[in-house]
């Protein structure tokens, strides 16, 4: 008889612990979406701000250039001008340039450092999004967890909604050649 | 070829299989030195208070240092903390990673050490730290660095200190019994003893006095190296791209630098063994041996099991 009772509160126990499972991972999964809502917010708020600023930066710097390459025209035109004395003088010339540092490439650097991150961000959180949701799914179809599921109703949840046919599930001949870049 | 799932869900049972045979193993060796004690001892049921101060003994050192272990692997290795300002890299990737695994943030820090490596510690996912060297920040690019701390995080997420812990104060255990026993046995006074069963336990006790500790830390390394490959696969699964782990394991193990904070009470905890081997060229059969004493599986034999995920 107490053999009966044991059997019985360990399936209980077992019950009480899937119905657990399924209802937090439910709530789990609602908190992962608006993880990625959050990320993508962030991505909103943030890019245009970065995209602004480096511009900003980008267009200073190419007002910098163009003065450079007056002022080189200028000297150069002088050079002309001055042929006659440096006839008389030896062959030799020294052009001392004292040009302003240039870090174009560190803001661009430092821009996509931040486009990557951000992407990676969004990946990740769908990335939680679709293994909550994977798990959950498992465990409501495989034995015994699935006679839970169904004593409950615990429906099948979508996850991150892909289109199942369409381009992404063919190869077109175009697509299989390796791509080539061109800078 | 295995896909991720299939590699987490062996790992896992295989993990389970060696986990109850060690605590099986444990239990017969505890209890064969527990009654070969009593026998010694001259009274039958007495074995057992040996047990329970060696439990005691053994379970309050693993709990110091399993409930500590953050701050005194950190005191140990001498690490400062990581700020998101200088290292936006490291920050910043673990920051997407734990996103991606649903864990809180851990602490991050970092040993000043040319040498490329890392290490997690710390109880649970609540108080996880992580830890890298400025070698591993250095040499490693976005994405091998993403798989390592992948592989880190997979340490938290998968309680594989909390496992260790366990392991290490049965470990604990046999080994003061067993130091006690031959102790006692070689130094106290020998009794004659007419009662022929209580020979043949004494000197099982003996035997298992002298072999258990040793079987018992055999079982418990690979049991680690179980764990190892399991990080790896749960890494992958999280970052998805093998080949970061797979480029970082070999740029790692390509460096044959020492890890100077490293010593052999932490050295379970790193990705790669911080000591490297000496003779690369060794005969195979020393190398099978030399490997049942290795906290970490050998280098080809992870990076195979990540190829066959690629």
């Amino acid at each position: 008889m107490i053999y009966l009772y044991i059997v019985l509160a360990l399936i209980l126990i077992w019950l009480i612990s899937t119905y657990n499972f399924f209802v937090s991972s439910k709530a789990r999964i609602k908190a992962s979406i608006q993880e990625i809502g959050n990320q993508l917010k962030r991505q909103a708020d943030l890019i245009p701000n970065l995209e602004s600023s480096a511009k900003g930066y980008l267009t200073h710097e190419k007002g910098i250039m163009q003065l450079l390459s007056d002022a080189r025209k200028l000297v150069s035109a002088g050079r002309d001008a001055s042929k006659q004395i440096s006839e008389v003088l030896p062959k030799l010339q020294i052009l001392v340039e004292s040009n302003p540092q240039l870090k174009a490439d560190g803001v661009v650097t430092n821009l996509m450092d931040e486009l990557r991150d951000t992407s990676d961000k969004v990946m990740y959180a769908r990335r939680l999004m679709i293994d909550l949701t994977a798990d959950y799914n498992v465990k409501r179809v495989s034995v015994p967890s699935n006679i839970v599921a169904n004593m409950f109703k615990f429906d099948e949840l979508k996850g991150l909604e892909t289109a199942e046919i369409g381009d992404h599930m063919t190869v077109s001949s175009a697509e299989m050649k390796s791509p080539r870049i061109n800078l | 070829m295995k896909n991720i799932y299939e590699v987490q869900s062996s790992n896992k049972i295989k993990t389970i299989v060696i986990t109850v045979f060690f605590l099986v193993f444990s239990f017969f060796s505890i209890y064969i030195l527990g009654t070969a004690f009593g026998y010694y001892a001259g009274y039958e049921t007495g074995g057992l208070g040996y047990v329970g101060i060696a439990l005691i003994f053994s379970g309050i050192s693993t709990f110091i240092s399993y409930y500590y272990s953050d701050r005194i692997v950190l005191t140990i290795s001498g690490a400062r903390p990581a700020n998101s300002k200088e290292d936006k890299l490291f920050t910043s990737v673990v920051d997407n990673l734990c996103i991606g695994a649903g864990i809180p943030r851990p602490k991050l820090y970092i040993i000043q050490d040319s040498a490329p490596n890392a290490f997690a510690t710390g109880r649970d996912p609540n108080h996880a730290v992580v830890c890298a060297t400025t070698g591993l920040l250095e040499k490693l690019n976005r994405t091998e660095l993403e798989g390592v701390m992948a592989h880190e995080l997979s340490h938290v997420k998968n309680y594989d200190i909390r496992l260790m812990s366990i392991v290490s104060v049965m470990v604990g255990l046999i080994a003061l019994l067993g130091d006690w026993f031959l102790r006692t046995t070689i130094h106290g006074r020998s009794r004659d003893s007419d009662n022929k069963a209580g020979a043949i336990i004494l000197i099982l006790g003996l035997i298992f006095a002298i072999l258990s500790p040793i079987i018992a830390q055999l079982i418990q390394l690979s049991i680690s190296r179980r764990r190892e490959f399991m990080a790896d696969a749960t890494g992958v699964a999280l970052t998805r791209q093998p080949q970061g782990l797979i480029s970082a394991l070999s740029k790692i193990s390509a460096d044959h630098e020492p890890l100077e904070a490293a010593n052999k009470a932490t050295a379970h905890l790193y990705i790669v063994s911080p000591f490297k081997a000496h003779n690369p060229e060794r005969s195979r059969r020393v190398d099978w041996f030399s490997s049942m004493f290795n906290t970490h599986p050998p280098m080809p034999e992870r990076i195979a099991a990540l190829q066959k995920m690629a």
